[in-house]
């Protein structure tokens, strides 16, 4: 079973603090869509929302088109992975997994053949006697997960789920999370501060800032084609240079510039002084140059006194490029370019102030 | 071999063992003399013992009015734990669903106020209940309630550091599972507070038994529990008999105490036995608190 997910214009406050600002999103049945956000943006408390943890202000949040948000937790038949696993510590991993199922008064032997079923699923066959205490990590993540979908719920909600694991693990496991979750099929809403995850696992990504939703859309479009300067920032290194006319102006006073121009780092290229100057240009002299191992990260300095990061090929020859060196950089695909217009930037920090 | 602390602190060493020694020796001493005297042959309580005899542990043994008052003491004890660990666990329970801070410290230190108010206090107060409620008369009832009052507070506060230590999601993860409260308290909360609870458990039993203030007020006429035997024993004849039942009631007690840490072991080596290699035993250790954990901290 899997469901539609509808959240609007919800608000929390929570002591003095007003956490959600009228959030407002829709997840299509199946669908994996992360919450990513710095912490105190309120993804967790948007969760809660969706669990029945934490009460609404105002706004709805509904289930297939029914209105839940005064429905308890017990009742919205949610599965949560929490960030601690909460695995019951007295309980073997049968009787974590099954608990669903004897909440719900199941007989003892349907109980069993869950729990196996279950276990078979996140690839722990034959583990359910054994105690919580007595697995790694990892383990202890795909039980809470068997457990969180057992009872065959319409939504699967995942807090914070990799942050307990180190980094080899945690990618091991967002892809076999990602494989349960297609598997099975369910509606899932992730939380996350972890951009990497984010862009691996979902079909959607929410960005949250401050308690409202900034831009919710595909990896690649929010790579792309973010909304705004903070959404460019947060996700991945990226260059904001003050634009108009198809043209980087690094020398424009603030007044002046129709847009901010978004170029990453691996869309720009080296251009040769003796060159015409493509479109999307920029010069600067050389401030840093770095070995990351599959590339070299450039470190330009504008004239105007901006940053600009660019990446190349291991292959190129660097010897001209010491500290100092004039040298210009391009995109010479336009389509690579975003521009963000600046009404657009105005209209955010009038929001924000 | 040596720890960091120890090799941190050189030749100083000897001196914090040698102070530890004579700390532990002002501690036991006592407790050895006592004992001794109980061994002597004559009627008095002496030092060095004359002889070596168990005359007096017959004698103590033997006695009615001796096993009378050990019995008395044992059930009336007995009930006061039970009363003072079920409240005492249902306050440190309930205190978690108090939203308010305020309401919550406030709670809190009424819980633990009993400790730090003068028994004599209370003996007084229960008396007058007794006093003005005829049919409580020559019954145990202000007695137990009295203790339960005493020993509550100390099984509140080893269950709180249980909730402290417990995670916190257990309970939100509980009812996303759609777990109501009854199943969350029988079947997550009580089980994981079940060594804290025990512990505190223990405590109250050991002060109830002990406790003679209230005893004194309380006890109808023509009974007398265990403390307040001796203690009449002492101001009327000094003899050896006294400090033999001192001597067995101390060895019960340390008996008690000894028998937790072989049943943590026992069950600790039976969940190693069934769990395989991979697991470390640090993590064991840190899931599964044994009895005293609490009570250490």
């Amino acid at each position: 079973m899997t469901i539609a997910l509808s959240i609007s214009d919800v608000h929390v406050t929570l002591g003095q603090n007003h956490v959600l600002k009228g959030v407002s999103l829709d997840v299509r049945p199946g669908e994996f869509v992360t919450l990513l956000g710095a912490s105190g943006s309120g993804k967790s408390t948007l969760l809660n929302v969706i669990a029945g943890l934490q009460a609404v202000d105002s706004g709805h949040v509904m289930f297939d088109g029914v209105n839940v948000e005064r429905r308890p937790p017990q009742k919205r038949n949610v599965g949560v992975v929490f960030q601690s696993y909460a695995l019951f510590p007295h309980m073997s991993i049968g009787e974590n997994v099954s608990f669903p199922l004897l909440a719900a008064r199941r007989p003892d032997k349907e109980r069993r053949a869950v729990a196996d079923e279950m276990l078979a699923l996140v690839q722990l066959p034959g583990m359910a006697d054994r105690s919580p205490a007595s697995l790694s990590g990892g383990q202890r993540q795909r039980v809470a997960l068997a457990r969180a979908i057992a009872a065959n719920p319409g939504i699967l909600l995942l807090d914070e789920p990799m942050a307990a694991l180190d980094k080899q693990l945690r990618e091991q496991m967002q892809v076999e999370v990602t494989r349960i979750q297609r598997k099975v099929g369910i509606t899932t809403v992730s939380v996350t501060h972890d951009q990497t995850e984010a862009l691996t696992m979902s079909d959607r990504v929410a960005i949250m800032c401050d308690g409202q939703l900034v831009q919710v859309a595909s990896p690649e479009d929010l790579y792309r084609h973010p909304v705004n300067a903070y959404v460019a920032g947060f996700l991945g290194e990226a260059n904001l240079l003050p634009t108009a006319d198809g043209r980087i102006l690094d020398d424009a006073t603030d007044a002046a510039f129709a847009g901010t121009a978004v170029l990453r780092p691996e869309d720009l290229v080296l251009v040769s002084a003796s060159e015409a100057t493509p479109a999307w240009a920029v010069e600067g002299t050389v401030r840093l140059l770095s070995f990351q191992g599959t590339r070299f990260r450039l470190e330009l300095q504008t004239d105007g006194g901006r940053k600009v990061v660019c990446s190349l090929p291991t292959a190129l020859d660097v010897s001209a490029l010491g500290i100092g060196s004039r040298v210009r950089v391009a995109c010479r695909n336009p389509e690579r370019v975003h521009v963000i217009p600046a009404a657009e930037q105005v209209a955010r920090e009038a929001v924000a102030a | 071999m040596k720890n960091p602390l120890a090799r941190s602190l050189g030749w100083y060493r000897g001196l914090v063992i040698l102070i530890a020694a004579l700390a532990s020796l002002l501690l036991i001493v006592p407790f050895l003399i006592l004992v001794s005297t109980s061994w002597t042959e004559g009627s008095f309580i002496l030092f060095p013992p004359t002889g070596f005899s168990l005359q007096w542990y017959a004698e103590v043994l033997s006695d009615r009015r001796w096993m009378g008052s050990f019995g008395l003491s044992l059930w009336t004890a007995t009930i006061s734990t039970v009363i003072a660990a079920t409240l005492g666990t249902a306050g440190a329970i309930g205190l978690t669903r108090v939203r308010s801070r305020t309401a919550q410290r406030w709670i809190r230190t009424l819980f633990i106020v009993p400790i730090a108010l003068p028994p004599i206090a209370y003996a007084v107060g229960l008396y007058g209940v007794n006093v003005d409620l005829g049919f409580l008369r020559g019954t145990l009832v202000t007695l137990i309630v009295g203790h339960a009052l005493i020993a509550m507070p100390y099984v509140f506060v080893l269950v709180s550091g249980g909730i402290a230590r417990i995670d916190p999601a257990l309970r939100p993860a509980a009812s996303t599972l759609g777990a109501k409260w009854p199943l969350i308290l029988w079947k997550i909360e009580l089980p994981a507070l079940l060594p804290y609870l025990l512990s505190g458990a223990l405590f109250a039993f050991i002060i109830v038994f002990d406790e003679v203030v209230l005893a004194v007020f309380l006890l109808p006429p023509g009974m007398q529990t265990l403390p307040l035997r001796m203690l009449n024993a002492s101001q009327e004849a000094f003899s050896p008999e006294l400090t033999a039942a001192s001597t067995l009631v101390s060895l019960l007690a340390i008996l008690v105490l000894g028998l937790i840490p072989l049943s943590t072991a026992l069950r600790k080596r039976r969940a190693g036995r069934s769990v395989s290699a991979s697991s470390s035993s640090t993590s064991r250790r840190a899931a599964r608190p044994t009895v005293l954990e609490g009570v250490i901290e």
